[in-house]
């Protein structure tokens, strides 16, 4: 019987080196990929531009994997918008300063008259300042938002800059509020007088007066006062709504919606800011006899009519204005 | 020296959130804070895929580069971290990143979300090594213990992997190689402009 | 004057009173994003501070 053992040892050792050479005959076969109808990254990134999953956590914010909008946003916001906002703001300083020089404040041609004339009333003037000072804050703690790290930052050091920069942030959300008001009611108060007509299109034609001697007809407000006042209402809009998307984040919209809010709210802000520049100057330093219209709310006679003729007329047809002529000397009182 | 990078490897990772609970253990992040998470891309259907995802310590990061105060940092290691001390709460690295990373304490209200908060690649922040003010403030600092991010080291199929950008990548592509697929480093491309040849 | 006062002042009343208001009704992310089948207590303070 030792052959039949000695058979069987071989048969066992035969078999055994079989199954070495089976078992490791997989490894060199044609692999499997488990994986292959899987879903690749650069795929989805091209067809969705985002990847989006499901997460387990309750804030569903957590699901988009990635985002790669981020990329352009941070573009504009460190490049596109500086440049915007610097083009804006430093050219209409420029213009203005031009202007000063060459042209002058614009002059009471015929003098003060020393009779006066009510143009805004106590509360039109309380709603404008209130709207001009809230509008004075958020500019500038908005512009420390956007211009704050290249132009302030390196001034004052970091942890001066970041404690500005709390206090700017809560009076720009917290200002806003007031502000928003004051745009209502301006919206309300004036709608009436700033709705575009004939007699401005004449007065565009004319340039307003601005250069020369010329003085175009025009109502309550002029055409320039209208595109202010349009300016205020549309832009102050504007920048309310995108203004309340980025103050309640991710209450309206995900991630892109909050991008472009930002987008829309600091470019129309940056405009904004270079139109009030220009209002404020013609406002006080560049027009005689301007700014009292706000401050006291009474309007030299001569003022209103060499800039606002039509609306004296309407005025003086309706006896709220003292008629006559254009006396030039001082009564004596 | 070496380029701390994270790298999850979707066709191992099984959503177990190992990773997630070991990060939130370790640091005691509290209720609401995410600072790492899984995601499921197709989830139930055929061609499900899980990716754990954190801040990735991106070159150049655009989280950075949008701060309002400037209050983030890079490392040496290329981790990128932040103070909290100069963080004002605005939201805008929320809105750079890519991942999704910053986290806030509190909902709504531009700037009154407290300060911001995200992985740290477990190397704290800017307070002392080891301190109890960094640990209160940022969490565990295990990168000045020697140690890599608890993440990595919990995971169950050791497909998040963490630290040396260049090892983490031969990693990668040696297992590529031997099991003959991969889905590519995801995310790396957008992090760190590179992706892992295989 | 009286009117550019009491505009300042107008403006800093609403203020405060929206910052209240706001301050009252916002959340923390651990109310935020809870769900029914969770009870959070204490939800924590590491890295977020006693807030």
């Amino acid at each position: 019987m030792a052959s039949f053992g000695r058979f069987i040892r071989l048969a066992v050792g035969a078999c055994a080196f079989l199954l070495v050479i089976a078992a490791s005959a997989p490894c060199n076969a044609q692999q499997v990929n488990p994986t292959a109808s899987s879903v690749k990254e650069q795929q989805l990134l091209q067809e969705l531009n985002r990847i989006q999953g499901r997460v387990s956590i309750p804030d569903q914010r957590s699901g988009v994997l990635e985002q790669p909008a981020g990329r352009d946003w941070r573009e504009f916001r460190n490049v596109t918008l500086r440049w915007i906002g610097g083009i804006a703001i430093l050219g209409i300083i420029a213009v203005m300063v031009i202007f000063y020089l060459t042209r002058g404040m614009v002059r009471l041609e015929s003098g003060r008259s020393g009779r006066t004339i009510v143009r805004f009333t106590a509360f039109e003037r309380f709603v404008h300042w209130m709207t001009a000072t809230c509008f004075i804050v958020l500019a500038i703690s908005g512009l420390n938002i956007t211009f704050g790290r290249p132009l302030l930052l390196p001034l004052i050091g970091f942890e001066a800059f970041s404690e500005w920069s709390q206090w700017a942030k809560y009076a720009h959300i917290y200002l806003s509020f007031p502000f928003t008001i004051g745009v209502v009611l301006i919206f309300l108060m004036w709608i009436a007088g700033n709705i575009p007509n004939k007699v401005d299109v004449d007065w565009l034609k004319r340039g307003g007066g601005i250069v020369g001697h010329d003085h175009p007809p025009a109502y309550r407000f002029n055409a320039g006062q209208k595109a202010i006042y349009w300016i205020v209402v549309l832009g102050g809009g504007a920048v309310a709504v995108t203004g309340y998307a980025l103050m309640f984040p991710f209450y309206l919209s995900g991630i892109e919606g909050m991008q472009l809010a930002q987008v829309v709210h600091s470019i129309v802000a940056v405009l904004f800011i270079a139109a009030m520049l220009a209002h404020i100057y013609i406002g006080t330093v560049g027009m005689e006899g301007a700014f009292e219209a706000m401050g006291t709310g009474e309007v030299d006679l001569n003022w209103a009519r060499e800039h606002h003729s039509l609306w004296i007329e309407e005025e003086q047809a309706k006896g709220q204005a003292p008629s006559g002529g254009t006396p030039k000397a001082m009564p004596a009182e | 020296m070496a380029r701390m990078k994270f790298l999850c490897d979707a066709d191992r990772c099984i959503e177990c959130n190992a990773c997630v609970t070991a990060c939130k253990n370790e640091h005691e992040v509290p209720w609401g804070i995410n600072r790492r998470r899984v995601v499921t891309i197709n989830d139930g259907k055929p061609g499900e895929r899980s990716v754990s995802m954190a801040c990735m310590h991106c070159t150049d990061a655009p989280c950075a580069a949008v701060c309002p105060v400037n209050c983030f940092y890079t490392t040496a290691d290329g981790v990128v971290l932040h103070s909290k001390d100069l963080c004002i709460g605005c939201g805008y690295c929320f809105y750079a990143c890519p991942f999704g990373a910053p986290q806030y304490p509190k909902v709504g209200n531009f700037g009154s979300r407290g300060k911001m908060d995200k992985c740290t690649f477990c190397a704290g922040g800017p307070e002392a090594d080891g301190s109890r003010e960094e640990y209160e403030k940022y969490g565990a600092n295990r990168l000045a213990e020697g140690k890599l991010p608890l993440c990595a080291e919990m995971c169950s199929t050791k497909s998040l992997l963490a630290g040396d950008g260049e090892i983490i990548a031969q990693i990668y592509k040696e297992r590529v190689m031997k099991r003959g697929y991969g889905s590519g480093a995801w995310g790396w491309k957008t992090a760190y402009h590179e992706t892992i040849e295989s | 004057m009286k009117a550019f006062v009491a505009a300042l002042l107008f403006a800093a009343i609403v203020a405060v009173g929206v910052s209240i208001l706001l301050n009252t009704i916002q959340q923390p992310s651990s109310v935020a994003f809870t769900t029914d089948g969770v009870r959070v207590g204490d939800p924590g303070h590491n890295l977020i501070g006693p807030g």
